[in-house]
């Protein structure tokens, strides 16, 4: 591989990487304070992009769909929680368990509604271009990926150290039994931490559909790479879903044109690897789920 | 429940009666399925001896896709059958038609059991459909073993119309004709016509699984025959979104001239990113078989596919008069233009009426419908439509098309013929 | 009642389950029967030995197709390389090649828990599938393995669709017994005791990773039994068989039926099986179908149809 090549396959690997954190932000952050592994994540990621695509549609703005499409999301969490989840309350692989049948439900529906056929949303004008950088042309939408993907992970940063919100989070990641009994509201806290995963996805899904497409099937797609990441990273942590992402980009990437033929299941490896060598993630906490 | 509602009222419209036979079956399975249930419930019937009569309903059984990623594709299906039978006022050779459509659900184990409920449980007079190749091949020896005349409207392996050693992974039936292409067809031809045009040197681009190895290696089969050659290729797994990595490689070698396979989603995601990345200016030129570009590729990236060169047995705009009318009827009942699906299931319809027009509409002798189907000869849309009689694969003619944007529309313009393309059937 | 009373029953119906071909010849959807039967019996058996997992050892595993697709992919594989029809040759080396394999992934993921025991099966499943897919000269790949023959017993041939359901339908009892008699053992009553406190087992002398190990080569064996059934049945093998649709199938079907107990992954196959291959057929919309059914048992019926059945039997018995 020539200097530039590296170069420039480096930079695609950091933008999928930033798009994966951006998806996966939201899965992590509901197992951190929740002990759910939401296997509905890329069904809501899934929704995000058909969403974002009415919106589009609709009014032709991008900007619009990347606030709605998250809010619509949000909502749908905010309902889902208190009439799904809250009743299983602490019986966490249940819980796991119901967000299977969520899935299947809202794919199932995503076809109905908005039919089968696969769709591609339109760069956002201005972000549809492509710069030169070291002498090669770049496309201006992954670097503004790139950028999203950090601003989030900073804005996120941000709201855990300094806000209440934040400190409500991290006391609930630690402990949220203890929260509860110290007088917070557990039950709205939950379902505002399963809305803002929710959003988290749906957001994912408007990012990545100018570049990825819809279709039946991204939601598995979504699903799974979410999953690798937050295991590979390490469940329930910021910066576990960053390192995550930060490896898992550059990893499948690189991966996927060095080593074509075993490409489908190099990343599982690398996942069971990990998982084998460090159960917890690389920066997992210690943290088992019945 | 939307689509409950829609679905009923879909089927009260088009007055099917399969939906009652269905609610029978389903009384019926319900009662296998609690094994316990008296017997003496269930009505004693004479089984076997489906009507084959003329006069008497002609039933086809259609295995489509209406769920999963192939979901579109079963929904164009779907309509071409539906246009023909209303140019037809519902009757093939005076037969009232009944279809039973089918969902694969793209699950290959569903499709196969769909198959032996055609051939069981509807006893269809003929099966039409499939979309998927590995599900063709899967459902090969059932409907060879049951005499099922079943003709393949998409799945595109080669295998499935030639002779091959130990029949695998599938193997050429009297029974099995298919009025869609092998990939042969769309990929050999190209390789075959630019190699010998000068153009001999291609980097190839294609989906990492059996129809896109086997339609890479049957166009540098083409190229090699005027002494062309591959520099190179990328092959994208499967369940790949991002392309950026494979068209990065891409630019970053120096053949310019691009051969890919990749259908639907995939060729949105390689268009897509191919300018994004600044391929054109580059120099460098996209080449692919028909399905890089057909319709539901275009509406989505619209001109910046043009100037890619594909080559397929039809394009919307091909000038005859069959496809005018056919583009102008589809339309006219349906808000949409026709893609290359609608034309294979509409084909396959318009093959069996003929075959079955010229015995009188009796399918009670399958080696003689086989006669018929083998003699069929018509003016598709695509142009003329035989089936070659050793292999049953069609024989047609191969369009060389370049992707160009006019009054705002981006389409397929016809460069260029390959006429009467055969499979070799080995 | 008599403990003879029960026996008879279940002796009727499994004479008549084995016989369904026979007695419901004169029906007209008679053979159609046989054949959804036939496929609901063989994920009856998967799902079974998936229950071993999930609802005695207490090991929720989301990779178990890869047993599945082993054993389907083993028996066709032995079956056309050696050119050999003989059950014992190509049912032996599913199990083998499915029980070596679960030794193989067992190994690797007993001493993990929960969430992570999860993962990590999905994971090492992704890879067996993705080998399945990428391996197109021993498997296919993506163009699945076709012409995968049936299989003869000592004369017997079992092609014909009648026999080949007898043959399914007499290894599912098979199965079912086995398993019926081993979850009444002390070995069964340890695994359920390791589910319940695995430390408490522990200090109580029993080497808890080795027994959820040996569970976990006897549920992978199982399911290869299965998974060569599958292959012979369906005659073709898809990559698909090995794959998180297939292992998740089972998982939904264990948990409706009701984990923890032989009937309800049986009555979780028949109903799974009924709504997406039958239902489906009727309505447009079986996903859903299923989706809503599957999130009704889990916070509703979290013991399964089993547990309904028995709720309501106990109601009946206390009034």
């Amino acid at each position: 591989m020539s200097p530039e090549l590296l170069f420039q396959q480096a930079l695609n690997g950091l933008s999928f990487g930033a798009l994966l954190f951006i998806l996966a932000a939201g899965l992590s952050l509901v197992f951190g304070m929740m002990d759910v592994i939401n296997l509905a994540h890329g069904a809501f990621y899934m929704l995000g992009a058909y969403v974002a695509l009415t919106v589009v549609q609709r009014t032709g703005s991008f900007w619009l769909a990347l606030v709605a499409a998250p809010s619509a999301l949000g909502l749908l969490g905010l309902v889902l929680e208190p009439l799904l989840l809250r009743r299983l309350r602490g019986r966490h692989l249940d819980q796991v368990l119901l967000t299977i049948g969520v899935a299947l439900v809202v794919v199932d529906q995503i076809g109905l509604v908005w039919g089968r056929e696969v769709r591609s949303l339109p760069f956002p004008p201005g972000l549809d271009a492509s710069i030169a950088i070291f002498g090669s042309v770049y496309p201006v939408y992954r670097l503004f990926v790139i950028a999203f993907g950090v601003v989030l992970a900073a804005a996120i940063s941000v709201v855990y150290r300094r806000t209440k919100l934040g400190m409500l989070i991290r006391a609930g990641v630690q402990d949220a039994e203890m929260l509860g009994a110290l007088g917070v509201d557990i039950d709205r806290l939950f379902a505002i931490t399963f809305a803002v995963g929710a959003a988290l996805a749906g957001l994912a899904g408007v990012i990545a559909a100018p570049v990825f497409g819809m279709q039946p099937g991204m939601d598995s797609d979504g699903l799974l790479y979410s999953l690798i990441v937050v295991v590979v990273g390490g469940l329930g942590t910021l910066g576990g879903a960053v390192a995550g992402s930060v490896l898992v980009g550059p990893i499948d990437t690189f991966g996927k044109v060095l080593f074509q033929d075993f490409a489908l299941a190099l990343i599982f490896a690398i996942v069971a690897l990990v998982l084998l060598l460090k159960p917890t993630g690389l920066l997992g906490r210690v943290r088992i789920a019945r | 429940m939307g689509g409950f509602t829609k679905e009923n009222v879909l089927a009260a419209k088009r007055g099917y009666t399969y939906r009652i036979t269905r609610r029978q079956f389903l009384v019926a399975t319900s009662a296998a399925a609690l094994a316990a249930c008296a017997p003496a419930a269930v009505t004693p019937g004479a089984s076997g001896s489906p009507a084959a009569t003329p006069g008497k309903a002609l039933k086809i059984g259609q295995l489509l896709p209406f769920t999963g990623v192939y979901a579109e594709l079963g929904n164009s299906m779907r309509r071409a059958t539906e246009l023909y039978l209303k140019q037809n006022d519902q009757k093939i050779a005076n037969r009232p038609v009944t279809i039973v459509y089918e969902d694969d659900t793209n699950v290959t184990a569903t499709g196969i059991q769909k198959t032996q409920k055609f051939i069981d449980q509807d006893q269809v007079d003929v099966m039409l459909g499939v979309v998927p190749t590995p599900l063709a091949y899967g459902i090969r020896n059932a409907v060879h073993a049951a005499k099922l005349i079943f003709i393949d409207t998409n799945a595109g392996g080669n295998a499935l119309t030639r002779d091959t050693p130990d029949c695998k992974p599938a193997c050429k039936s009297p029974y099995i004709f298919r009025s869609s292409f092998s990939s042969y067809q769309i990929s050999y031809p190209i390789g075959d016509y630019l190699s010998a045009k000068g153009t001999k040197e291609f980097f190839l681009a294609y989906a990492n699984y059996g129809f896109g190895t086997e339609s890479a290696a049957d166009f540098t089969t083409g190229l090699k025959k005027n002494g062309g050659s591959v520099t190179g290729n990328v092959a994208p797994p499967l369940g790949n979104a991002d392309f950026a990595p494979f068209v990065t490689q891409i630019k970053n070698q120096p053949t310019k001239n691009v051969y890919s396979f990749f259908s639907g989603a995939d060729a949105i995601g390689f268009i897509k990113t191919w300018n994004q990345l600044g391929l054109p200016a580059a120099g460098y030129k996209m080449y692919g078989a028909g399905f890089l570009t057909e319709q539901d590729v275009l509406k989505e990236v619209k001109d910046l596919a043009n100037g890619a060169i594909t080559s397929l047995f039809w394009a919307v705009e091909l000038d005859n008069a069959e496809n005018k009318k056919f583009v102008a009827d589809f339309q006219k009942q349906y808000p949409l233009l026709p893609d290359v699906f609608a034309v294979q299931a509409y084909d396959g319809m318009t093959a069996l009426g003929e075959a079955l027009k010229k015995i009188g509409g009796d399918t009670s002798d399958k080696d003689k419908l086989v006669k018929a189907l083998e003699d069929v000869s018509f003016k598709s849309p695509r142009g003329d439509f035989t089936f070659d009689k050793t292999t049953h694969n069609p024989i047609q003619d191969i369009y060389l098309r370049e992707v160009k944007t006019q009054g705002g529309q981006t389409v397929n313009t016809i460069l260029d013929k390959i006429a009467k393309v055969t499979d070799p059937g080995k | 009642m008599t403990r003879a009373a029960p026996l008879a029953v279940v002796l009727i119906a499994a004479a008549l389950l084995v016989t369904f071909p026979y007695w419901s010849a004169a029906w007209e959807s008679s053979r159609f029967a046989t054949t959804v039967l036939r496929d609901m019996l063989v994920f009856a058996i998967f799902a079974l030995s998936l229950d071993l997992l999930v609802g005695y050892a207490g090991m929720p595993s989301l990779g178990h197709a890869a047993f599945f697709g082993a054993g389907a992919y083993a028996a066709g594989i032995t079956g056309q390389r050696l050119a050999t029809d003989q059950l014992p040759v190509t049912l032996g080396a599913a199990a083998l090649v499915a029980a070596v394999l679960a030794l193989v992934i067992g190994a690797l993921v007993v001493r993990s828990e929960g969430i992570f025991f999860l993962m990590l099966t999905l994971a090492l499943a992704q890879i067996v599938f993705a080998i399945a897919f990428q391996w197109t000269a021993l498997t296919g790949g993506s163009n699945g393995l076709s012409g995968v023959g049936r299989p003869t017993l000592a004369g017997l041939d079992f092609s014909a669709p009648d026999r080949m359901y007898v043959l399914v339908a007499v290894t599912f009892l098979g199965v079912a017994l086995l398993l019926w008699s081993l979850v009444r053992s002390p070995y069964g009553r340890a695994l359920v005791g390791v589910r319940e406190n695995e430390r408490r087992m522990r200090a109580l002398g029993y080497d808890t990773a080795r027994l959820k190990l040996s569970a976990f080569v006897v549920a992978g064996a199982l399911a290869g039994i299965a998974g060569a059934l599958s292959a012979y049945s369906q005659r073709f093998v898809s990559p698909g068989d090995a794959g998180i649709g297939t292992s998740i199938q089972a998982f939904v079907m264990v948990l409706i039926g009701g984990a923890g107990t032989l009937l309800g992954p049986v009555l979780g196959a028949g109903v799974v099986m009924y709504i997406q291959r039958v239902l489906s057929s009727a309505i447009g919309v079986s996903e859903t179908v299923l989706g809503l059914v599957f999130i009704a048992f889990v916070l509703l019926a979290r013991q399964g149809m089993v547990g309904v059945g028995r709720a309501a039997w106990s109601r009946a018995r206390s009034r």
